[in-house]
């Protein structure tokens, strides 16, 4: 799905955001959006996804512009995880799951053999199958965050919106995370587009990178063309070197030296515990 | 066959397919059996004690000597009861629903006080009885109205509305106690009885105009049981998934209030039926939210309770029951309120 802003002005409350923003995403890509913190960049995610209503401009799905849409037809497009989504007290994980059939449910047909399977699929393609029955407040962060895009995934939309979906996790639950995701774009076709933090995750993950800062797209394209020393500087203000990765190629950027010296090799407070 | 969730069944009427749990059926299964339990001991007790058997040989009547007692006495007030307590808990149900507070009700958001502040007026000043009901149906959902609009802005979040409810609530409440210290002592003492809620010499009028109410609402109240389960959710989740959080909200809010409105008017403020029904219900089901259904059951479960209480425990003399239904309503708030849950639900 071709996901598309013109013209867009967003903001909350008095402050504008996002002035005049036009921005074409591929479509079956693995998009992720950068930025320093206060960018613009989840506000541009939440404006697509419909959570903030634009002043002005539009968001385009396929050409067709979003608020023209009913709800529920765009929930069958595009699923959207917000960045910290309340887990409903005591609510199971299937239960959850099944949440996502929303677009296709009525309260007078509550459940049908679709649901059922898209639920079932979606549990086992993010490895949540296991804890069907468990409490998702009894979790840990990641297997959560697997609960939270199983449910995105019952949806069975076209496109993801995903904000800072590996924020509080620990690398090894990022990786997971942003493995499975790529398998979406990978083995499903999917469109999938998540904010995220770690330049190195982008560049490793993504087919298309947006870098952004003040509200204004800095650089749109695929990371090895567009992730360079000069970007990272112009974007996040720091001097850096970006090398090839070891393990997969893709740009690298390491940060210049520290401003003040570390202690290693022999740090000093540890001697005498 | 369909694989339903685990706990769920489905329940399929014609074209209408429910997704329940199934321990709520089977908490309403016992609710009714203890509901009509309640309902023929009500039938039954007093003076003249009438035995079971014979309540049930009465309830037809086919010219049994307990006819009277039984179909034109003592019936209409306990069907009341049972329908008012589920109009009760339907109301709190709905609200705190959309307060998203455990302790919301109907008297936190101004409704019951809207209720009782027209109903003192037309108590205080002379006018026609008949006309008491609806002058509270009217001051009831105006005060409603007035909490919505005020917490309508920034779509109707939950602390807004019960901040708003509260504002309205305690402003009519002290014009109430001004209409009572200005009126004659026994307009007071009527309008007291009023403000406490009771079901003495009320019956199938009442009865018809709650029932009415709930009958016009049920295709909303089947949306609501359904709609209900998503209130957990948390607003962006809620659109993620196509639903509107701030449209289901006044819809919630609405419906409840309606409810709310014309059972307070038809048999006064009656105390912590619509508190404490939610709650009860949904302890039963385990259910992350209160369950509309079950909440109606236990909310009409005690009123007849309640009402029945009242009727025996000191008789002749006769409390009402709205006296009985707080004493029970106390304790148990200070029970939630001990019990201290992490989040309120």
């Amino acid at each position: 799905m071709k996901l598309a802003t013109r013209e867009l002005v967003a903001g909350y409350h008095d402050r504008v955001v996002l002035d005049r923003l036009d921005l074409d995403l591929p479509a079956g890509a693995f998009t992720v959006v950068l930025g320093p913190n206060a960018c613009g960049k989840s506000t541009l995610l939440r404006t697509m996804a419909r959570l903030l209503t634009p002043r002005a401009g539009a968001v385009l799905l396929d050409g067709a512009a979003i608020r023209d849409l009913p709800t529920r037809e765009v929930a069958r497009r595009l699923g959207v995880l917000p960045q910290s989504p309340l887990v409903p007290e005591g609510i199971t994980v299937a239960d959850l799951v099944g949440r996502g059939r929303q677009p296709y449910q009525r309260w007078w047909r509550q459940w049908s053999s679709e649901d059922s399977a898209a639920v079932t699929e979606a549990m086992t393609l993010a490895d949540v199958a296991a804890l069907a029955d468990r409490p998702v407040d009894s979790l840990s962060g990641g297997q959560r965050q697997r609960v939270w895009i199983a449910m995105t995934l019952a949806q069975q939309t076209e496109a993801l919106l995903l904000d800072e979906p590996t924020t509080f996790l620990d690398l090894a639950h990022q990786v997971e995370i942003l493995d499975l995701l790529r398998r979406l774009r990978v083995e499903r076709g999917r469109t999938v587009v998540a904010v995220l933090h770690d330049l190195n995750q982008a560049a490793r993950y993504a087919d298309h990178v947006v870098a952004m800062r003040d509200g204004a797209v800095v650089a749109a394209g695929p990371p090895g063309d567009i992730l360079t020393a000069d970007l990272v500087r112009e974007v996040f203000g720091l001097d850096c070197v970006v090398v090839p990765c070891p393990v997969t190629g893709a740009p690298l950027v390491v940060p210049g030296p520290p401003a003040v010296a570390p202690a290693h090799p022999a740090p000093v407070l540890l001697k005498g515990q | 066959m369909t694989a339903v969730p685990a706990g769920r069944s489905l329940l399929r009427l014609g074209p209408v397919t429910l997704l329940v749990r199934r321990r709520a059926q089977a908490v309403a299964v016992l609710l009714l059996i203890l509901l009509a339990a309640a309902m023929l001991l009500s039938l039954s007790l007093g003076t003249p004690y009438v035995a079971p058997v014979d309540v049930l040989r009465a309830l037809p009547g086919d010219g049994t000597p307990y006819d009277l007692v039984v179909r034109d006495l003592r019936l209409p007030r306990v069907v009341l009861a049972a329908v008012a307590g589920a109009a009760f808990g339907v109301a709190g149900t709905l609200v705190q629903a959309v307060s998203r507070n455990p302790l919301a009700s109907p008297d936190v958001i101004g409704v019951t006080q809207g209720a009782g502040l027209a109903a003192t007026v037309a108590l205080t000043t002379g006018a026609a009885a008949a006309l008491v009901a609806p002058a509270a149906l009217a001051g009831g959902l105006l005060a409603a109205a007035a909490v919505l609009a005020l917490g309508a802005r920034h779509g109707l979040a939950a602390q807004r509305f019960v901040l708003a409810g509260v504002a309205v609530a305690v402003a009519l409440r002290a014009l109430i106690e001004v209409v009572m210290l200005a009126a004659d002592p026994i307009d007071g003492l009527r309008a007291q009885v009023w403000l406490i809620g009771t079901l003495a010499g009320r019956g199938w009028q009442e009865t018809a105009y709650i029932a009415g109410t709930l009958a016009v609402l049920l295709p909303v109240l089947l949306w609501a049981g359904w709609s209900l389960s998503n209130t957990a959710l948390d607003d962006d989740t809620a659109r993620g998934i196509g639903l509107r959080p701030t449209a289901r909200r006044v819809g919630l809010a609405t419906t409840g209030v309606l409810a709310a409105a014309m059972v307070t008017a038809q048999v006064g403020a009656v105390d912590f039926v619509a508190l404490v029904a939610p709650q009860v219900a949904r302890r039963l089901v385990r259910a992350e939210r209160p369950p509309l259904l079950c909440a109606a059951l236990v909310g009409a479960l005690l009123l007849v309770l309640a009402d029945l209480a009242g009727r025996r425990l000191f008789a002749p003399t006769q409390l009402p029951a709205g006296v009985l239904t707080a004493a029970i309503g106390g304790p148990y708030l200070l029970f939630l309120l001990v019990r201290g849950r992490r989040r309120p639900s």
